[in-house]
């Protein structure tokens, strides 16, 4: 394919590499070195998207990441990215791009209609016309309207790369690799200075890239900085977003401009920045002037034409015309005609300039006074209509197919603005600069209002020297600085020309001007609420061409000056960063670590069914071959318990060692039972309640010494157990000489449940005699368990003769072989979370349902272990009167009349037809069979015997329940003592 | 009878290359360590550095500081809190030893089996650790000798340089050492993960 708008030579591209590439389905040829916009005008392709709202014809604005219009959709498959824009998309062989946002074909798309509809469909339309039926609006208006509207579609697939996050930490973090960034960036380096230098194009240079002139300054100033050892470049990274305390963020474009990643290589990385001193050297974007039709494809910034013209060797058109406010502006024109385009005129609403003058003598037509008042074409610009400043009305039409805009330079304040400098109007560019910092930062060159690439390159350097002493090092000798004229880019004052027809000031959502004066009409005056009442500057673009004009077209609605009206707040990010590039590695499986005890292998070898607890991965149950369904393998393995002995990994427990002279003294006031008359040798049931006086968590703590105790905590509650305790020895109790150590990873443990514990565990440990008298309920005792060290608890959560065995946590595989063994001639069975759960339940133990942060001690029936003598944590708060009230919500028994009935944690417990209670927890009984539960009901011991209903509105279910007590399995406790 | 010796949590990985090829792999190995915990008593400062000296020839070193003796090194954890540790000889070695020689003035824990030690060496080591340590390994901000805790994938981290090459020891909670370390092994891909 021909590239007739490619100019022979000039330019960052190299010819001698020609990349095939198609652009809805059409294949075009283009260099290395182009963006995709860049080759898209290269073979003379104009129009490149239709409109957010009104689905206009749109064509390429930008050269760079300020880019409304140029969003399209790349590549296939679940690699297609949607909404990208082809003006910092880098070209590759075999690149797939799609227009995106028209119904029909790009060019003649039937949304369209939408723009004649344009008088009603204002800002605020939707809100105002969509509102009745309501329920409507979610089933009927959105999606018609998010049809209609919106911009590409996501691939909807899994997306086959990686991304990673990355940390970084430096001296000296320039921002922008144009003259200022560039020279920042060697003045800073030169220092010894950790410099890293991002920018955001895959090239360094900025506006040095449209200077043939100084190529050489930027080619010695890149092979400088690569020079140095401490200077890391970051090209295709984009800063986003300015934190505190000089973190920043960052997205690096790794392999974006390849077909796919190599293997092993990231996609994107997202970069975190934490920079003793950072350099804004972010440049300036160009902005636009609101006039009707400013939106037609071929309209685009001056800047960028004479990019396209520079950079990349191509000429935007055949026939040009240039609306300029300032003299900056006008080396696009001489550009653009060194390209071959010829210059139909040059519109400025000014008088006369030094510009103007030498635009006469290279022999372009020059209209001073003169603005521009319309736009003639279709998909492409045909003509320009030119009238005098404030005439008004339709001027004469000059033939053009490109038409070149420059309403002045908004400087780049994005960052400096997040960082908290408080922006300050300069009123000779008609724009906001960076204020005073209020971090450790400072912005160089055109992004403060320095413009020129010698202007910008000195200042640069003076920053990056400064930055770099403030950070620590001694100043370097000068480097050189390339020598360049400041063209003037101080801009006649002229936002608007106003006539019939759209003028936008946010091209990306089809904001008007008259949009922003609606806003200010119906009392959306302030500037963030007009933002938000018409979505000005909300884009992806964040208006970067067109977010002053709609400010400036507000300030005269409201008769106030600009600088008083002021711009939306800045916000991360400056550019759309992806959410794959956020998430990083932290997705699927990776998305939060899995903790996996020292029995893992071994349940994996059994075939358990997982259950995640946290992060747990705890064995749910265990299948075997028979069992009907998961609940017969759950009840296979509560009955085994029950009739025999079973073995159950309990090693997710907190493990905590507290020790010190007041130990004893520090547990009395962290629990509200009395743990200093515990003797050595014994554990007891503890509570602990939060400050608040709700319950926190409950465990066994064991006495091992006289200052030692062995503390357990529930598997949820493990971490923020320690937090607790940890929080108030440092700060309510420095003084008592007590220490924490964190024990859960140490020792793995395992209970040995049913008649048969004894035997099993008799076989398995030597050194103890676990007889009844020698070893009776509640005592502890060191021992070896196949010859290894171990702890042997006689506790039990089931309500069987139990024992819970704890060895360091590498022995744990063969100490459970060994119980397996021992156990084996009693038909010992395994058992996982589910009977665990089943187990507890029908013998009324409370567990993470019941403690559910909620719950008072009185209302878990535990009322009578809070210590009458003695402080602490959550007495004084547990004796507030709705705390005690006796009519709160009891922990009570349920069981289904019907033992065929099944019940569900969560129904609601109704008495007289009103909701009394909930289900905290059910399961199926082994000793009784049926269905059983415990729950929370008003009144409850006064409900004992009665029937009631357990009721889930959501499945239709009423089921009669009988209240009865919570223990009643063995409630003398005589099996855990046998 | 001799001791069993005990399982590794990383028993089960799969030894040798991951990753990219290359001739300057990550060098990845699992050191068999004691670790043990010593909390200091109120006070006992003075008395804990004295017995850190007597009993293992090492000044207690300070925040973000490591100390090695004859075979044991001290890594200061938080204040008044330090790890030893030592290359793994008989169950509770070190820990014993280190309870009679603190026995007035700290608090002792063994935490070897609840402790995993992950060493990696490589001139890429840096680099593939900034995939998710937020520390400046950087020589002018850190260097052998050095220590810190931090957050790396979601899993709290004892960041320990052992030498300049850079070597780094890499001690997290047992229980998270297997996804410790299928984080390491994807840092390090773009380099090659050589397990020893």
């Amino acid at each position: 394919m021909s590239q007739r708008f490619r100019l022979p030579s000039g330019g960052h591209v190299d010819r001698s590499k020609r990349l095939s590439f198609t652009f809805d389905g059409r294949a075009y040829d283009g260099h290395h070195g182009d963006t995709l916009a860049a080759a898209l005008l290269a073979n003379g392709v104009r129009l490149v998207g239709r409109s957010f709202k009104y689905h206009r014809p749109r064509g390429i604005f930008s050269a760079g990441a300020e880019e409304p219009n140029a969003l399209v959709e790349l590549r296939d498959g679940a690699r297609r990215e949607p909404n990208t824009r082809a003006t910092v998309a880098e070209l590759f062989d075999g690149l797939a791009a799609t227009s995106q946002n028209h119904r029909g074909s790009l060019a003649f798309d039937w949304m369209a209609v939408n723009g004649l509809l344009a008088p009603w469909l204002g800002a605020g339309f939707y809100y105002k016309t969509f509102m009745w039926p309501a329920s409507f609006w979610e089933r009927v208006y959105e999606p018609m309207i998010r049809k209609a509207a919106g911009l590409g579609r996501a691939s909807g697939l899994p997306d086959p790369d990686h991304y990673e996050a990355a940390h970084a930490h430096c001296d000296v973090l320039v921002v922008g690799a144009g003259a200022a960034g560039l020279a920042a960036a060697r003045a800073a380096g030169a220092t010894g200075a950790r410099v890293i230098l991002a920018e955001q194009d895959f090239l360094l240079g900025g506006d040095l890239l449209n200077e043939p002139g100084l190529e050489v300054w930027r080619q010695e100033s890149i092979a400088a900085l690569e020079a140095m050892p401490e200077v890391t470049l970051l090209p295709r990274t984009t800063v986003f977003g300015f934190y505190d305390q000089g973190v920043l963020g960052a997205v690096e474009r790794v392999a974006d401009h390849l077909p796919q990643p190599p293997a092993h290589t990231a996609r994107q990385r997202y970069w975190t920045i934490r920079a003793k001193e950072v350099v804004l050297a972010t440049g300036a974007h160009e902005r636009i002037i609101a006039f009707p039709g400013n939106d037609r494809p071929g309209v685009m910034l001056a800047g960028a034409a004479r990019t396209y013209a520079r950079r990349y060797g191509v000429r935007a058109g055949e026939t040009a015309a240039l609306f300029a406010t300032q003299d900056a502006a006008y080396d696009a024109a001489f550009a653009l005609a060194e390209a071959g385009t010829r210059i139909a005129a040059i519109i400025d609403p000014r008088g006369d300039s030094a510009a103007m003058q030498r635009a006469r003598e290279a022999g372009f037509t020059v209209k001073p006074g003169c603005v521009v008042t319309g736009t003639v074409g279709g998909n492409a610009l045909r003509g320009v209509e030119i009238g005098a400043v404030g005439s008004g009305g339709r001027g004469d039409a000059v033939p053009a197919d490109v038409l070149m805009v420059s309403g002045g330079w908004n400087p780049a304040v994005h960052l400096a603005s997040m960082s908290g400098s408080a922006l300050s109007w300069d009123e000779a560019l008609l724009a906001f600069v960076p204020g005073a910092a209020s971090q450790h930062e400072r912005s160089a060159g055109a992004c403060r209002g320095v413009n020129g690439i010698g202007a910008a390159a000195a200042d640069g350097a003076a920053a990056g020297q400064a930055a770099a002493v403030a950070a620590g090092f001694a100043a370097a000798p000068a480097i050189t600085l390339p020598e360049a004229p400041a063209p003037d880019h101080r801009p006649y004052e002229l936002w608007e020309v106003k006539g019939r027809g759209k003028a936008f000031v946010d091209i990306q959502d089809d904001v008007t001007a008259n949009d922003i004066r609606l806003a200010h009409r119906e009392g959306y005056s302030h500037i963030e609420h007009a933002k938000r009442y018409t979505t000005h500057a909300m884009g992806t673009d964040q208006g970067k061409v067109g977010g002053l004009v709609g400010a400036a077209v507000l300030a005269e609605a409201r008769e106030e000056p600009v600088a008083k009206v002021g711009l939306p707040r800045f916000r991360p990010y400056t550019s759309p960063v992806a959410w794959g590039a956020i998430a990083g590695g932290e997705v699927g499986q990776h998305f939060q670590p899995v903790r996996r005890t020292a029995l893992h292998g071994v349940h994996e070898a059994l075939g358990a069914v997982w259950m995640d607890a946290g992060i747990w991965k705890r064995p749910a149950y265990y299948p075997k071959a028979g069992d009907a369904d998961a609940w017969a393998s759950v009840k296979r393995e509560a009955r085994a318990v029950r009739e025999r002995v079973g073995v159950c990994d309990v090693s997710t427990l907190g493990k905590i060692v507290v020790e010190g002279p007041d130990a004893a003294t520090f547990l009395d006031r962290v629990y509200a039972n009395t743990f200093s008359t515990l003797q050595v040798g014994r554990a007891r049931y503890g509570l602990m309640l939060r400050e608040d006086g709700i319950v926190f968590d409950d465990g066994t703590t064991t006495r091992l010494g006289h200052d030692r105790f062995f503390v357990t905590t529930t598997t949820a509650q493990a971490g923020p157990v320690m937090q607790h305790l940890e929080f108030h020895l440092a700060s309510a109790w420095p003084d008592l000489d007590v220490s924490l150590a964190s024990v859960t990873d140490q020792w793995a443990a395992m209970s040995i449940a049913g008649p048969k514990a004894r035997e099993v565990v008799a076989a398995v440990v030597t050194g103890l005699d676990v007889s009844n008298e020698a070893f009776p309920f509640m005592a502890v005792a060191d021992c070896l368990a196949t010859g290894v060290p171990a702890r042997l608890f006689r506790i039990s959560f089931s309500g069987e003769l139990a024992y819970e065995i704890a060895m360091p946590a590498g022995y744990a595989a063969q100490v459970w072989r060994a119980v397996l063994a021992a156990g084996a001639p009693h038909g010992i069975e395994p058992y996982g979370v589910e009977a665990l759960g089943l187990l507890r339940i029908e013998k009324g133990h409370v567990a993470g349902s019941e403690l559910n942060g909620q719950t008072t001690a009185q209302d878990l029936g535990l009322g009578r272990m809070l210590k009458k003598k003695g402080d602490f944590i959550g007495r004084v708060l547990a004796q507030r009167p709705g705390m005690t009230d006796p009519s709160r919500p009891r922990l009570v028994g349920l069981r289904s009349v019907d033992p065929a009935r099944q019940i569900r944690a969560g129904c609601h417990l109704i008495v007289d037809g009103r909701s009394q209670g909930w289900i905290s927890s059910a399961t199926q009984s082994v000793v009784d069979p049926g269905w059983i539960g415990l729950g929370l009901l008003r009144d409850g011991e006064t409900h004992i015997g009665s029937v009631i209903v357990a009721a889930n509105p959501l499945m239709g279910e009423e089921v009669p329940v009988k209240v009865v007590s919570p223990h009643g399995y063995d409630a003398e406790n005589l099996r855990v003592r046998a | 009878m001799s001791a069993p010796e005990p399982v590794h949590p990383l028993a089960g990985v799969a030894r040798g290359r991951h990753g990219a090829a290359g001739d300057a792999p990550l060098r990845v190995s699992f050191p068999a360590r004691d670790i043990v915990q010593v909390m200091v008593r109120r006070g006992q400062d003075a008395a804990l550095a004295a017995a850190m000296r007597t009993a293992f020839g090492i000044d207690a070193p300070g925040p973000g500081h490591t100390a090695s003796g004859s075979g044991v090194t001290a890594i200061w954890i938080q204040p008044g809190q330090w790890l030893l540790t030592a290359p793994r000889t008989t169950e509770g070695a070190l820990a014993v030893r280190a309870a009679e020689a603190f026995s007035t003035c700290a608090a002792v824990a063994d935490q070897s089996h609840g402790r995993t030690t992950i060493a990696v060496s490589g001139a890429s080591a840096r680099e593939a650790l900034s995939r998710g340590c937020r520390i400046d390994l950087h020589p002018r901000a850190f260097g052998p000798g050095r220590a810190a805790s931090t957050p790396i994938a979601q899993i709290g981290c004892l960041v320990h340089q052992t030498d300049a090459a850079p070597s780094f020891e890499l001690t997290v909670f047992s229980t998270l050492a297997e996804p410790f370390l299928h984080w390491l092994l994807e840092a390090g891909a773009p380099f090659g993960v050589e397990i020893a």
